[in-house]
């Protein structure tokens, strides 16, 4: 028996609008479609500017309770904690000053090799510091939200790592916000360097379940071990050389098959990470092919003049 | 009708209750996935429980057309396909408003029964659509969201009837 109700005005007998059976076809309809755009074409854009800025205050109000709760864990911590942090930063500090100190040498030594090759000296380049705000709930991508957006200057492709190594690429610039796809995404690919033996190849996010990266297309015999460093080539025109990327975990040799399954794990933190650096995609920082070809030789005219 | 002894009856309900119940469940679903459980694919989906209840008990004022905008908010959020969400939202919201004049018959447990095909066939809709699109598989979890769902019935049905159970006539000894 369903429930009754002190509903005044009675239930439309004939004029019931619209049928279910209609609508859920014309909004399937326009979800495919939706889909469809989304996933081969960049016209929808737009639209997620649009609702992102009405999903923003939301957001904003569902991040108060952890703000809170970071804000009093912080106020909180004890002295332990806060020695024993002390002390690693000590320990951490006079690691790196040993290294520190022979950067200035480095530098000198390496302009002197440069300006004998005649290479140009490399920009350094430019950054801005984000914090994530949250992981993204969709569980069939690995991607992270970020607090800066197109008005903070943010633009898509640009690298994001954290103190680690690289983190990621931002892929959709929302107004207020960015999004960063990780390198354990499927659909994330980043050309490596194997810092032991020099050999380039392409990392690829692993398609199983843990948050790996996969080293793939190297051959069955190629030199490769276990805690080989990974780090981005800077072939891509959009990740600066040097960054590192990924240490080597496990690989699996196979009889049946010309390519060695290795495995890597990221050496960012793309579970935990909380501030990140936002770098300029280097193509924009480096002269194009076309700048760096010599410019055409002007005709001459009228033959032997 | 004739209506049996001890049934009650309810009060009208109020659409700016089930605008802020809907608003409410799309804050607890961002809340949960941003401070809790990331991208789990183990957690319950509150909007759409909320969603196929209204469809459910007021299919004149929530459908079809409430669940696609809903679903586009979502999306949005998730940064997942658009129109993903949009789509399983819209799915259910039609299965709702066809087993709604059916269901109201049996009571709630009957009812949490008969709610988890609805929510099952979302979420294997929505595992079809990602998957071809090239996403990763999420695991096996992925079927634990429609259970839950389903067990969390009867605390929905009691909680968002609760303002339509109160007393038509209010007076000093049952003052809500």
């Amino acid at each position: 028996m369903p429930l009754g109700s002190l509903e005044r005005s009675p239930p439309p007998f004939f004029k019931q609008g619209t049928s279910a059976l209609t609508k859920l076809v014309m909004f399937s309809a326009l979800s495919f479609g939706l889909m469809f755009a989304d996933q081969h074409y960049n016209i929808v854009q737009p639209a997620r500017w649009v609702l992102s800025l009405i999903v923003f205050p939301v957001q904003w109000v569902a991040l108060r309770p952890q703000a809170l709760w970071d804000h009093f864990d912080d106020v909180f911590e004890s002295k332990q904690d806060a020695l024993s942090a002390v002390e690693q930063a000590r320990s951490q500090l006079l690691n790196q000053s040993v290294r520190a100190s022979q950067v200035e040498q480095l530098m000198l030594e390496n302009r002197d090799l440069r300006q004998l090759l005649q290479l140009r000296e490399r920009l350094g380049s430019p950054a801005m510091a984000a914090e994530v705000l949250y992981e993204a709930a969709d569980p069939f991508t690995r991607k992270m939200i970020l607090d800066k957006g197109a008005l903070q200057g943010v633009q898509t492709s640009s690298p994001v790592m954290d103190e680690q190594g690289i983190l990621g690429q931002v892929t959709r610039v929302h107004p207020l916000v960015s999004e960063i796809t990780l390198v354990t995404d499927r659909e994330h690919s980043i050309p490596v360097l194997n810092t032991r033996t020099g050999a380039r190849g392409v990392a690829f996010g692993e398609s199983g379940g843990a948050p790996l990266l996969e080293l793939r297309y190297m051959a069955t015999n190629a030199d490769i071990e276990e805690g080989d460093m990974l780090t981005t080539s800077g072939v891509d025109g959009v990740y600066p050389p040097g960054i590192p990327v990924a240490r080597v975990v496990k690989i699996e040799r196979r009889a049946d098959s010309v390519f060695a399954r290795i495995l890597c794990e990221s050496l960012a933190r793309v579970q935990g990470a909380r501030h990140v650096m936002v770098l300029e995609p280097v193509k924009l920082t480096q002269p194009s092919f076309k700048d760096l070809q010599p410019p055409p030789l002007a005709p001459v005219k009228g033959g032997r003049g | 009708m004739i209506m049996p002894r001890g049934q009650q009856l309810l009060l009208p309900v109020n659409p700016l209750f089930m605008l802020f119940t809907m608003a409410l469940a799309l804050l607890l679903d961002m809340l949960q996935s941003m401070a809790w459980t990331g991208n789990a694919a183990w957690a319950p989906d509150w909007l759409a429980l909320v969603l196929v209840f209204w469809a459910i008990h007021q299919p004149l004022r929530v459908g079809v057309g409430v669940a696609f905008v809903l679903g586009l908010l979502t999306d949005v959020h998730q940064t997942s396909l658009l129109g993903q969400h949009a789509l399983t939202y819209t799915v259910q919201g039609y299965l709702a408003t066809m087993i709604h004049r059916r269901i109201l018959w049996f009571d709630v447990p009957s009812q949490a029964l008969q709610v988890l095909p609805v929510f099952m066939a979302a979420q294997l809709l929505e595992l079809s659509v990602r998957i071809a699109a090239g996403g990763l598989f999420p695991g096996w979890s992925f079927v634990v969201p429609p259970v839950l769902q389903a067990l969390m019935w009867p605390l929905v049905t009691f909680i968002l009837l609760a303002p339509q159970r109160r007393a038509p006539d209010p007076d000093k000894h049952r003052p809500l």
